[in-house]
Parts: structure tokens; sequence; C-alpha cells
């Protein structure tokens, strides 16, 4: 009755209403405009951009000649290629050793807990550029290189990390591997912790092992933030730009040429920025294709 | 309660308005992304106004890295003096390191937000002719200002018929090495810096000069280095420039396979490393004795090595670890067989850009400070300390003063250097120029990598590069055969 009462008075009281929509709107604002000038207007900037051939003093309409551009042009197809063994290697191996390593921080107390998250999440903070000079120095390719001297300690030969294909896709995968940990040990520790104790109790009970409790409970009560970090991961690899840039230039050969790296070279070195945005569009949608794939074989049967 | 909806209004009112006012200020943030940005206003100085096109007061904007250590520095001086004279005219310096200039002025340019002058590379010309940016100065300029500048220099910075700049100075990039090392491994150094040596000879002195933990010759080729040794090497082969005097794109030519089956050579017979070399890598290795020969280099690493040789023998932490007493020679590259001896020659200058604020009259003013800069004792600072002659009769006048600390055979090469540098030919298009560097970066930098790897073959290599300059120029715009 009273909540009747209520509701009546407040259909009375418009203004009353128009300023609770106001404040409303006043918060949402924030986000919209956000959103607006930082995401939608660049994004619809780039599709007409990507109709055009850009010049800053008179872009000319080309229709679909970009695309067309950029779908014969080899180097396109061959950064898709290795962006996407890129992908396929690091994401799974990066999500197996991050929950490696928050399972087995986990039975440690808090502040242990706490010391080696931060220890793991520490080269997240620190600069790319510097982490990638630390990287050029360790991967130098005279014998005097720190790796090389680690190799020479074993007999084996001298490697020419970054400038062989054979050594510089996986040169750029184990810098990936070993610096980018932090954040998804930090999410599938908070997982982990969601994760009822009655449930290992019970597994307990029925004497199941450890191996059996992680296979059983762990990964499937942790398949959400499994589905999570594998999407976020496979677009955020999608966009890798700077290990290349930084690392190899691309090189040898095009070898580590990433889809990022082309666009960025398309655009900010040949200042062709309407090729640069047709293949940021094409980008985008193998990027929506992957992810709404990954949806449909990881996220149908997972509740939130 | 109220109050509270209230105060919650004006905040959410204050953060939008944050952030649209961050929206607004973004077009003049973007035109100072400079690390550093000096202005000197008209009003810094009170000298009479002697022969400014107009009263009305104008700003300029200037781009530039660091030609030399103290360059910018030396053009906040400039600027004042400038404005003794043009008292109305406020210069601006958006100074970049070497590293982003390019990027950050490509970016600035296709924004309509370029810089009234830049430094450019000539070979980059180009780029900004192609994006329209580039602005034809002759109309701008007095002829007897124009003059005043070497024609071989102007044609540099000419493209189809169109003046795009002014030439600042014009390097020469070829060899350096250690006197004592060379002569040890039989060569005859003072010969080759004044007459040249061929691919022969220089192939046995490397392989004389390597030994134990020491490479007869070591050339940078890490990263965008890589190009430096196509181009200062290329014309060893006869290869002077993109394009031949027909304008056929010349990376196709015979030439180019005797060149790459070159560099299959070194690196297969151990003279030179097999791997990528950090361009201040091979200096370092030079000073420290790990190398016989290296490149590329330039007459003015004669001042680096003495003054690190005197660091090391004043025990100064600075110096290079592990530096050697040495004599530091500058010498041509060798000329292979049919070739023509060439040395590899390229012009750096200021070039005029258009933006949203650009008028015939600002442009007037525009090239009156581009001709202040690269004229007189400007042009002669620069030229002085990169151990160069000026390329302007105003700038060698004023390095008549000038003493260099440079060694009379090292003087002697340079000039035997310079009188072999190549023009490259007039009529070259902005498009042929931009698809040459496309060319360049997509696949001749990554296949050259390759082969430096040991990881394909000279021929591969060359066929790799017909094939993509077919598609790109088509086959009838390519050379073939054997050039001169």
């Amino acid at each position: 009755m009273k909540t009747q009462e209520r509701q009546n008075k407040r259909l009375a009281k418009p203004r009353y209403h128009m300023a609770d929509n106001i404040s409303g709107w006043g918060f949402i604002a924030v986000a919209v405009a956000i959103f607006v000038i930082f995401t939608l207007y660049p994004v619809i900037s780039a599709i007409i951009t990507s109709f055009q051939e850009y010049k800053p003093f008179g872009s000319e309409w080309v229709g679909f000649k970009n695309y067309v551009t950029a779908m014969k042009n080899d180097l396109f197809w061959k950064s898709i290629k290795n962006t996407l063994v890129y992908t396929v290697v690091v994401i799974p191996l990066s999500l197996i050793l991050s929950f490696s390593i928050a399972v087995m921080i986990m039975p440690f107390t808090k502040r242990i807990q706490s010391f080696f998250k931060g220890i793991y999440y520490l080269p997240g903070i620190a600069s790319g550029v510097a982490i990638s000079v630390v990287w050029l120095w360790l991967y130098d390719a005279s014998p005097n290189g720190i790796f090389n001297r680690v190799l020479a300690l074993f007999g084996a030969s001298s490697q020419n990390w970054l400038s062989s294909s054979k050594t510089a896709m996986l040169s750029l995968i184990i810098m990936a591997l070993l610096s980018s940990h932090g954040a998804n040990i930090i999410i599938y520790i908070a997982a982990l912790h969601g994760i009822d104790n009655t449930y290992y109790e019970a597994a307990e009970m029925d004497g199941a092992r450890f191996f059996q409790k992680i296979l059983y409970i762990v990964l499937p009560m942790c398949r959400p933030t499994t589905l999570f970090l594998l999407v976020t991961g496979v677009i955020g690899s999608f966009q890798v730009f700077m290990n290349a840039y930084m690392m190899t230039g691309g090189g040898p050969d095009n070898n580590t040429t990433m889809i990022g790296l082309l666009i960025f070279n398309n655009a900010f070195t040949y200042g062709k920025y309407g090729l640069a945005c047709a293949q940021a569009i094409l980008l985008a949608i193998v990027i929506a294709a992957l992810t709404t794939l990954q949806f449909k074989l990881m996220g149908e049967d997972i509740e939130y | 309660m109220k109050i509270k909806k209230v105060l919650a209004t004006v905040l959410s009112v204050a953060m939008v308005s944050s952030v649209v006012a961050c929206g607004n200020s973004a077009p003049e943030s973007a035109q100072n992304t400079g690390s550093e940005t000096s202005t000197t206003t008209a009003g810094e100085t009170q000298a009479e106004e002697t022969a400014t096109s107009s009263d009305v007061t104008d700003t300029i904007t200037i781009m530039v890295p660091p030609i030399t250590g103290d360059y910018v520095d030396l053009l906040d001086g400039w600027i004042k003096e400038f404005n003794q004279d043009y008292p109305n005219i406020t210069i601006e310096v958006i100074a970049t390191s070497w590293d982003d200039h390019t990027e950050k002025l490509t970016t600035m340019a296709l924004a309509g937000e370029a810089p009234d002058i830049a430094e450019v590379s000539y070979a980059a010309i180009g780029t900004y002719v192609e994006n329209g940016t580039a602005i034809d100065i002759s109309q701008y300029i007095e002829a007897d200002r124009l003059a005043d500048y070497d024609q071989n220099a102007l044609d540099y910075m000419t493209l189809e018929g169109t003046l795009y700049g002014l030439p600042l100075y014009i390097t020469i990039q070829a060899l350096g090495g250690n006197k004592e090392m060379l002569e040890a491994a039989g060569a005859d150094v003072e010969s080759i810096q004044t007459k040249g040596w061929t691919y022969d000879e220089f192939l046995e002195v490397i392989k004389n000069g390597t030994v134990d933990d020491r490479y007869g010759f070591v050339f940078a080729n890490a990263g965008a280095t890589t190009q430096d040794f196509i181009n200062i090497f290329g014309v060893s082969a006869g290869i002077t420039s993109s394009f031949t005097s027909d304008l056929k794109y010349a990376y196709t030519s015979d030439n180019m396979l005797s060149l790459l089956q070159a560099v299959e050579t070194m690196t297969s017979s151990g003279y030179m490393p097999n791997y990528a070399v950090e361009a201040g890598q091979r200096l370092v290795m030079l000073q420290t004795g790990q190398t016989m020969l290296t490149g590329k280099a330039m007459p003015l690493f004669e001042n680096n090595i003495k003054r690190n040789i005197e660091k090391m023998q004043a025990s100064d932490p600075e110096a290079v670890e592990g530096t050697i007493e040495m004599e530091y020679v500058f010498l041509p590259v060798p000329t292979m067989d049919n070739a023509t001896a060439s040395v590899f020659g390229t012009v750096d200058g200021m070039i005029a850009l258009r933006n949203n604020n650009t008028t015939d009259e600002h442009l007037k003013n525009v090239l009156l400070f581009m001709d202040y800069l690269c004229s007189g004792e400007r042009a002669a600072t620069v030229d002085n300390a990169v151990y160069l002659t000026g390329v302007c009769e105003s700038a060698r006048k004023a390095q008549e003063s000038f003493e260099l600390d440079q060694s009379d055979a090292n003087a002697a090469a340079v000039a035997y250097a310079i009188s072999k540098v190549v023009a490259p030919p007039t009529g070259i298009t902005a498009e042929q120029s931009a698809n040459a560097k496309t060319m360049m970066d997509e696949t001749i930098v990554p296949k050259f990598q390759a082969l430096l790897a040991g990881e394909t073959t000279a021929q591969d290599v060359y066929d790799a590069i017909c094939s993509e300059a077919y598609n790109l120029f088509g086959e009838e715009n390519c050379a073939s055969g054997w050039i001169k």
C-alpha cells in the first residue's frame, strides 16, 4: 500500500522525477562522451577514411579500392598468418602458465600471495619500451650476448635470435610469455577464491586427489574466467604491435610483421591512411569473428 | 537528499566538461608534440625591421632533429639574430629526435598541421609531394638568393622539375677503418683514399684482415640500417639511385644481383658477421679492434674516435671499454667489375610544408627564414660540425676562417669521395619515389636481412625483388641487364 502511495507521489511530482533523471543522465553522459569521442568517432572516421585516398587537403573517394589492395597484398596475408601463429602459441601457453602459477600461489598466506602477485605484475607497470631494450640486450646475436653465452656453456653455437627466420618469432613468443602474466594471475587467483570450500571438502570425502580436484572442480568453476581471459587475450594478441616494432621491425623477411605493425607502417611511415584504415577494419572483422567463435564454442553452457 | 542530487549533477557536468575540454585541446597539443618547444617572440628584440615583406605579425613553426649535437641550442641563437631584422616574425621550434622525426612529421602533415619548415633527407620529399603537403618554393624566394646554392645540391631537392626545399649539406657515406690493421692486411691506404679500389682488392684485404676475434669488415645491418648497406654498397655495383638515368627502376638490374652475390660471399666466408649489428655497435667494434673496417662511415668519425682515445688515455669512464689506439681512415667503397667508381651521397635540407594556416604572404616569410638557416654562417656551422664542405657559396665563404681537425689524408679522401658522388636523375615522379620507398621497406630490406642471416640465396632474393618490382612499376619500367 505504502509502495503504491510512493509511486503515486512520484508520478505526481514530475519536477522531482526530472531532477532524478538529470543526475542519472549526467553520470551516463561521462561514459557516453568518452565512448563517443574516443571510440565511436574514430571508428566512424576510420570507416569513412577506408573508402578514401586520404590527403590532408582534399581526400578522394575511391570506393573499395583500399580493401581490394589490402586483400591482394601478400604482406597483408603474411602478417595475418604471423599474428595467428603468435596468438595460437602465446595465448594458450600464457593461460596455462598463469593458471598454474595461480594454483601454486593459492595455498600460501594472503601476505605471501600478495608478494607473488606483486612480483608477477611488476613487468606490467614497467615501460614496454624499457622492457624491449632489456630483451634486445638479452637477444644480442654476437657471441657476447647473454643468451648466446648461456648456450656456449652447453657447447651450443650462437644464435641469430632476432635476425633469423628460424628464431625471430620464437624470440618474440618467449618474450611475451615471460613478461605478461601479472594481470592473468591476479584474475585467476580471484576466481580461485570464489570457489566454495565445500566442493573441495566433498571431493576429499570421496577420495579425490589434487589433479582430480583441479580437473573436476577448479577448471569447470574457472571456466567463465578462462573464457574472459581467452577472449581479451586473443583481442590483445591480434593488436600486438610494440614487440615486433621494437625488437625486429617485422624482419627478417617480414617473418615477424604482425598486422598491427603493418597497419602502423602504412599509416605513419607511408602516410597511406586509407589503406591502413581498410586493413584495420578487416582486422576488426577478423577479431569479431574469432570472438563470436570463442563464445559459441566455450560460452554456451557458462552461467555468470 | 536534494542537495546530494544537485551536487551529483554539478559534478557530472564538471566531468563531462573536462572530457569535452580535453577533446578541444587536442589540435593544439598535437602541434606541440616535440620533446622541447622553444619560442622566441618578436618582442624580444627591439631591432628595426629592415626587409620584411609585410609588417603583419606572423608565426613560423620549424621541426628539426639534432642535426648536430647542439643544433637546437644554436637555433635559438640564430632565431634571436633573425628577429633583430624581422621582429614581426615569431619562430616556434619543434625539436625531435632522429628516431621519431619522420613518423612525427608524417603524422602532423597528414593531420593538416605540418610545421612550416621541416628537416628532411631528399629521398623523403616524394612522400610529402604525394600527400599534397610539399610546396613549390621557387616562387617565394628571390632568384639571387637561390643562385647562392649549388645547382647539384638543389637538384636533390627537386622532384618532377619542382623545387621543394633548400639543401643544408651533402653528406658522403662510405667506409672507415683502422689504418695500421689495413696496411697489415696489404691495403695501400693512401692510394685507396685518393684513387679508390676494386672489389677484388677489397675482398682480399678483408680476407687478410679477418683473424681470431676480429672481422675484416662489419657493416651495421640491424633494422633500418640495412637500407644504408644497400644504398652505400649499391654504388659499388654501379647503382647510384633507385632509378637509372632513363627513369627505370634500378634494383632489378644485373648490378643488383652482383651486389647480392658479393654480400653472400662476404657473410658465408666469415669476413663479415652473419648476425645483426646495431648502428652504434659497429663503431664500438672498430674502436675496440673487433673489426678492421666498418660502414657506414662518415668523415666526422675521425673526430669521434680521436675524442674517445683522449678519454681512454685520461682514464675517463665515458671512454668505450676496451678502446685501442688507432688512426681512423675514411675510405671510398670498392668498385665492382664493369661499374664506374662512385660514392654514395645524400642531401639533407629544409622543405616547406602546407598546413591549415598557409597563405602566400606567410610562405614568403617561411622562405625568408628557411634561406637564412640554410646559408651563411648557420650552414657553415653545421657543415663544420659534420666535417663537410658547404653546398652554397655563402656557407663556403663562412667556412674559410674555420680550421678542421682532420688529417690531410682523410681530407684528400673526402675530396675524392665528393668528386664521385652522382646526383639522382631528374624527372623522378612523386609516385615513383613513393613506390621505391615501399619496395625498399617491404621487399628489399626484409629479403636482404634473410640473405645476411644466410637463410636464402642471392639469386632467390634477386628473383623476389624483380617479381615485386614488375608488379609495382611494370616490367617495362624496370631496368634489365647491366646498367652503367
